[in-house]
């Protein structure tokens, strides 16, 4: 049942990310300025949102397991930050591919890439940590604690624009007070992020369930052995 | 205030380890000194550009020589069972922290002091001009660090790659505050006040500590006793 | 349309994709690789309680 539901709303978010696609390319004019690049915009927010919720989720985890002690919640922590590295890339390259016409330049050390880059690098770290550990209820603890300090970065992060000057475009939608974008292309990079957040709840869904199924079986392996 | 007290014979314990053994003074005291050598090779000392970023390049040495201290930190207590006893014993763990990371800081700091003169004398600029407010830096700056870097000692001493996985966790962590440090140092070591429009990243500095002091202390015993 | 604008943004779009897809394969192989796990260890339970 709950993998008919699955295979129904990933459907239904493919759908939607291929009407969006129609409407962001073939409908939608190509910007003043900007030419067609502009449409970037329609990943680049949408991700940089779901990194973003994805980094909460992975906190909300951390916070969970310690204090319930429960190794359900280090497996939602770890499946969150792996998505959180995932769509950050995805930010980060098409940021890089963006500047690259827009400004001429690949990279900007200014405070929104830098510290988006550098919070990508802590939880790139969280990762590799995890690996150096076996033992699972030590590994979910320390990772815990990780997350705890690395997220910080992540707010930092994203109040960047607001904080510095940055090279780094400031709010341009509607909502934000930013008068940057035109209104009428403005709902695509929404569609977008609704698309891609169920998209990565989905597929947070997939890797939970993955990492408990891992869980049990490297369980069931010791019983084995005893055996 | 009996926590602080606690800590402050923690601390001292570890600075008269320390000074007994001088290992990681004289390693970290070293190791700055060559990589300050190193760098007046690579970027011409005279030259103006070398001023806009001795900031960076003076932060690139203490967050090393920071790393050596911080590695041996914990690990220190290792052999005989030493961090078990303390960790067992009436002391809170956030006492242990606390005082882990005065005796780190006052280490790091007697490095960045004995480094000082010698980048005056390399890179031919006045420190002394603004060496309050530098001072001031100095402490904050190594105060975030310290803390981040022995809460992460107190996470990897058990691991055998602690001497990696140390500075990887740390480093990213560590940037807003050492961003901070070195957009003010390029001011201060040079002998110019800080502008009017620097002052946030004071302010960063601040939170930053803050921020993760309370972090570090409130997580300590989770990480130590579990 | 300035088709150089044109060529970079399928480049951003492409590899906005591929970072996904990239993701979705690693979840994919995991998958296998729990599967294979799975059936090894079944195996191994029946020949404990055969013997």
């Amino acid at each position: 049942m709950r993998e008919k539901l699955t295979y129904l709303i990933a459907a239904a978010v493919a759908v939607l990310l291929v009407a969006n696609l129609y409407n962001i390319l073939l409908v939608l004019p190509d910007e003043a300025n900007q030419g067609a690049i502009w449409r970037i915009f329609t990943f680049h927010f949408p991700s940089a949102m779901t990194a973003g919720l994805c980094s909460f989720l992975a906190l909300i985890g951390s916070i969970m397991y310690l204090w319930k002690r429960n190794l359900w919640w280090d497996a939602f922590a770890v499946s969150a930050t792996e998505l959180t590295l995932a769509f950050g890339a995805v930010v980060l390259i098409t940021g890089m591919i963006w500047a690259r016409v827009i400004w001429g330049i690949w990279w900007a050390w200014d405070a929104r890439l830098t510290s988006t880059l550098v919070s990508w690098l802590a939880y790139a770290a969280y990762l590799i940590f995890r690996n150096a550990i076996e033992e699972p209820t030590a590994r979910a603890r320390y990772s815990a604690v990780i997350s705890l300090f690395t997220f910080p970065g992540v707010i930092i992060s994203w109040k960047s624009i607001e904080w510095w000057r940055t090279q780094h475009p400031g709010p341009v939608l509607t909502i934000r007070g930013g008068g940057g974008m035109a209104p009428g292309m403005q709902p695509a990079a929404y569609w977008n992020l609704l698309a891609l957040a169920v998209f990565a709840m989905i597929l947070l869904s997939i890797r939970l369930r993955q990492e408990n199924t891992q869980r049990l079986i490297d369980g069931f392996r010791r019983q084995a052995h005893e055996i | 205030m009996r926590f602080l007290r606690q800590s402050l014979v923690i601390a001292g314990k570890d600075l008269r380890a320390e000074l007994r053994g001088k290992e990681t003074i004289n390693a970290s005291l070293s190791f700055s000194l060559v990589i300050l050598l190193l760098f007046s090779f690579a970027f011409d000392p005279t030259a103006d550009e070398t001023r806009a970023i001795c900031g960076g390049l003076l932060w690139l040495v203490f967050a090393f020589a920071g790393a050596l201290v911080l590695n041996r930190s914990f690990a220190r207590d290792l052999p005989n069972d030493c961090l078990d006893a303390l960790i067992t014993s009436p002391l809170p763990p956030a006492a242990l922290f606390l005082g882990k990371v005065m005796a780190n800081m006052l280490i790091l700091l007697t490095v960045e002091i004995f480094c000082l003169p010698i980048f005056g004398l390399f890179y031919d600029v006045n420190w002394t001009l603004q060496f309050g407010m530098l001072f001031l830096v100095l402490v904050l700056t190594t105060w975030g660090l310290t803390v981040v870097g022995t809460m992460f000692s107190a996470l990897t001493v058990n691991m055998r790659l602690r001497e990696l996985m140390l500075p990887t966790l740390v480093y990213p962590i560590m940037i807003p505050g050492l961003l901070a440090a070195i957009q003010l140092t390029t001011y201060l070591a040079v002998g110019q006040p800080i502008p009017p429009d620097y002052y946030p990243w004071l302010k960063l500095l601040v939170g930053f500590d803050v921020i993760y002091t309370l972090l570090g202390l409130a997580l300590v015993d989770t990480v130590l006793v579990g | 349309m300035d088709s150089r604008n044109f060529t970079y943004m399928f480049y951003g779009f492409a590899a906005a994709w591929a970072v996904l897809v990239i993701y979705v394969i690693t979840l994919v192989s995991r998958e296998k690789k729990i599967h294979q796990e799975m059936s090894r260890l079944q195996k191994l339970i029946e020949e404990g309680s055969r013997k």
